[in-house]
């Protein structure tokens, strides 16, 4: 940190983005980010619960005597041939609450969480800025959003290879991949979702400006996934439904086809980009022209 | 966190800027939105293409339609229908597809909203997906062979085509064959025919999947079909017909829409044609049907038969009865006694019944373009006309 003192003048940080003295200051910023999140144990017990679904999935299929096809959630009925399947099934089960869950808990917590202890007007002391502090934040939201679906992935995989047999996998187009491309398929799912969940958390990030009451923002947001969830499952609001930030969580199955069906994909990215940017300048305002008190 | 000795200052400068131009900060909150409105509205414009097309008459279009040497394409074609059923839960998106087979699988088809991926290569090789949310079911086409997959219930089903439909389905026949009228022949032949009853005629240009198409229209010149318009689409440079609505008398917006959303005219890839059942699936072999209910030109382009001539040709068959003629026909099936007769199995499946409403007489399956009697004895009734000119002909042929 203190190499970058000459650097910050008093405008410097909140002036630009891509001046490049003060980029070392905001990778350490970054980094001490990261470090606090994740070595967090309310973290780990996040990722730890959303591990313990494929772990639960795979364990109930294995005691049960098999189910029929086409019964249960998607790709339930195929873990018996294949362990690879209870990474999808796990993965599908987890996006519509779980997930929202757990990036609701941290994105919520990024900025009322720090007001809440009393940390925040320290933070703003050192010369980090306003406007760094918020991207720092956000950027340690969103490596949570890449870390929860690989986890969920991964310990599916995992828990799968160790309870039933693997092998090659079948797509929805009827085709077989064998099981190093499905990793790459799990691995694909899971930057899906994470794209998929970068709205939700900066809705997370403007709702934790509004508050010091950390709680507060982590059920707001939390509820704000719920409520576009039901939202979308109305006909009479058809209209409104490729607006809904959750309106392609379930399109990741488009991974799963042959060809890859990648319009999904995009659809989301920009739905969700366009979140960031309305979200994230409510944010900005809300943060720079609020009273920090505490 | 290190901190150093500027931060102080560094806060009151700050907290001076901030109470003059606080505004200032909310700028992005304004702007951000209404860039994104700006850019949804400049999407939403149909992109104008660079040349407006030449102008043609009817004829020309069809002809152009008739003509079109397009065999190999791939593409995403999406449909979406607003028949006037009653929003069933079963024919939700969430339900997924139906397993395959059953009335119920194709009304699921033909009505609500769908995606699927199409590749044609030639005459022998096709795919198509029907995307689903989380399933999938697959149609391929190559050679003698044609698989049916559903990723629902992992079943597949195997249909191998003798020899002699594959030279109906040919699409490319009128060109191969010699001493087949022209395509411009048929067109102008087809208008003839057809004049009496619609008016054909070529509306404003239209851009479907960006592509420059010509707009070709039909209306039918009689008051008592429910069909108020039907639009086709064809690709202004190679004739294709890029997509068909269908808008009901008196409605402002089509009830059933299907067309591309984009288009590629490469020759798609050969792997997309072989289809291996995966391990694990359900297979069933399935017959060719002895009799083909269609005759045989059903499968010819369509100009090389109307309408009326099915009709006749189906008629003639014996099993069922035709009144009144082109859009106002009312199709009659004969009761069967036989326990899969089209009754019953209309009847039987819940989503069909659900949506079927008592009416004196039977009961009627009632949307925007077509209307379905069953009578209480069996015999069903089916036309694009409204259900008072059912129940009558239904009267009549007791």
């Amino acid at each position: 940190m203190p190499s970058s003192v000459p650097a910050d003048t008093p405008h410097a940080a909140a002036r630009t983005r891509s001046g490049a003295t003060p980029r070392r200051s905001r990778f350490s910023l970054l980094g001490s980010e990261l470090k606090v999140l994740f070595g967090r144990r309310r973290t780990w017990a996040l990722l730890l619960a959303l591990a313990a679904i494929p772990v639960l999935i795979a364990v109930a299929v294995r005691l049960s005597s098999g189910v029929a096809p086409g019964r249960g959630p998607a790709f339930l009925d195929r873990i018996t041939q294949n362990g690879l399947f209870v990474a999808f099934t796990a993965m599908l089960v987890s996006v519509p609450l779980f997930m929202p869950l757990a990036v609701g808990v941290v994105a919520g917590d990024t900025i009322a969480g720090e007001a809440n202890l009393g940390t925040l007007r320290y933070l703003l002391v050192a010369p980090a800025g306003r406007v760094r502090l918020l991207l720092v934040k956000y950027a340690g939201a969103l490596a949570f959003c890449v870390v929860a679906p690989l986890t969920v992935g991964l310990a599916g995989a995992a828990i799968g290879a160790a309870l039933f047999p693997v092998g090659p996998v079948t797509l929805l187009s009827g085709g077989v991949v064998q099981p190093p491309e499905a990793f790459v398929r799990i691995l694909m799912i899971a930057a899906y979702l994470a794209v998929s969940l970068a709205g939700l958390s900066v809705i997370g990030l403007f709702l934790s400006t509004l508050t010091v009451v950390p709680v507060g923002a982590m059920a707001a947001t939390v509820v704000a996934a719920v409520v576009s969830e039901v939202l979308d499952q109305l006909p009479q609001l058809e209209w409104l439904h490729p607006w809904l930030f959750s309106h392609y969580w379930l399109g990741f199955a488009d991974m799963l086809r042959q060809p890859v069906l990648w319009d999904s994909f995009g659809s989301n990215a920009l739905l969700q980009a366009g979140y960031v940017a309305v979200f994230g300048a409510l944010a900005y305002g809300r943060f720079l022209s609020k009273d920090i008190l505490s | 966190m290190g901190s150093n000795g500027t931060g102080s200052s560094e806060r009151l400068q700050r907290g001076n800027t901030f109470s003059g131009r606080a505004w200032l900060r909310w700028l992005p909150a304004v702007a951000a939105p209404a860039v994104i409105a700006a850019g949804v509205l400049a999407g939403s414009i149909p992109a104008s293409a660079g040349d407006p097309l030449p102008a043609r008459t009817p004829a020309q279009v069809l002809e152009l339609l008739a003509s079109h040497q397009v065999h190999s394409f791939s593409g995403t074609i999406e449909q979406s229908s607003d028949l006037g059923l009653p929003e069933l839960p079963a024919a939700g998106k969430t339900a997924g597809p139906s397993p395959a087979g059953g009335a119920a699988s194709v009304i699921e088809l033909l009505t609500g909203d769908h995606a699927a991926r199409v590749y044609v290569d030639g005459k022998d090789n096709a795919r198509v997906q029907v995307v689903d949310q989380l399933a999938e079911r697959d149609v391929v086409h190559h050679g003698n062979d044609v698989w049916f997959y559903s990723s629902k219930d992992n079943s597949a089903a195997h249909l191998t085509l003798p020899a002699h439909t594959r030279e109906h389905a040919r699409p490319d026949a009128p060109q191969d064959k010699p001493g087949m009228p022209t395509p411009g022949d048929l067109a102008n032949r087809l208008l003839a025919k057809v004049d009496p009853t619609t008016a054909v005629s070529v509306g404003p240009d239209v851009a479907v999947a960006g592509r420059p198409a010509y707009n070709l229209i039909l209306e039918p010149r009689t008051d008592a079909t429910l069909v108020g318009k039907v639009a086709i689409a064809v690709d202004g440079h190679n004739g294709l017909p890029l997509s068909v609505q269908v808008t009901a008398r008196g409605a402002d917006k089509p009830a059933f829409r299907s067309g591309f959303t984009s288009l590629s005219l490469e020759a798609p890839d050969a792997s997309l044609f072989t289809f291996t059942p995966p391990p694990g699936s359900t297979v069933k072999e399935l017959q060719v049907p002895e009799n083909s209910h269609l005759p045989a030109s059903f499968h010819e382009p369509g100009l090389a038969i109307t309408p009326e001539e099915l009709m006749a040709q189906m008629a003639a068959k014996g099993r069922l009865s035709v009144t009144g003629k082109s859009w106002d026909a009312v199709v009659g099936l004969p009761a069967q006694a036989s326990p899969g007769s089209p009754a019953e199995s209309l009847l039987r499946d819940p989503l069909l019944s659900q949506a079927a409403v008592a009416v004196p007489g039977g009961h009627l399956l009632s949307t925007a373009l077509l209307n379905v009697l069953i009578t209480d004895d069996g015999r069903v009734f089916a036309g694009l006309v409204p259900p008072e000119r059912l129940q009558a002909a239904a009267a009549a042929a007791q």
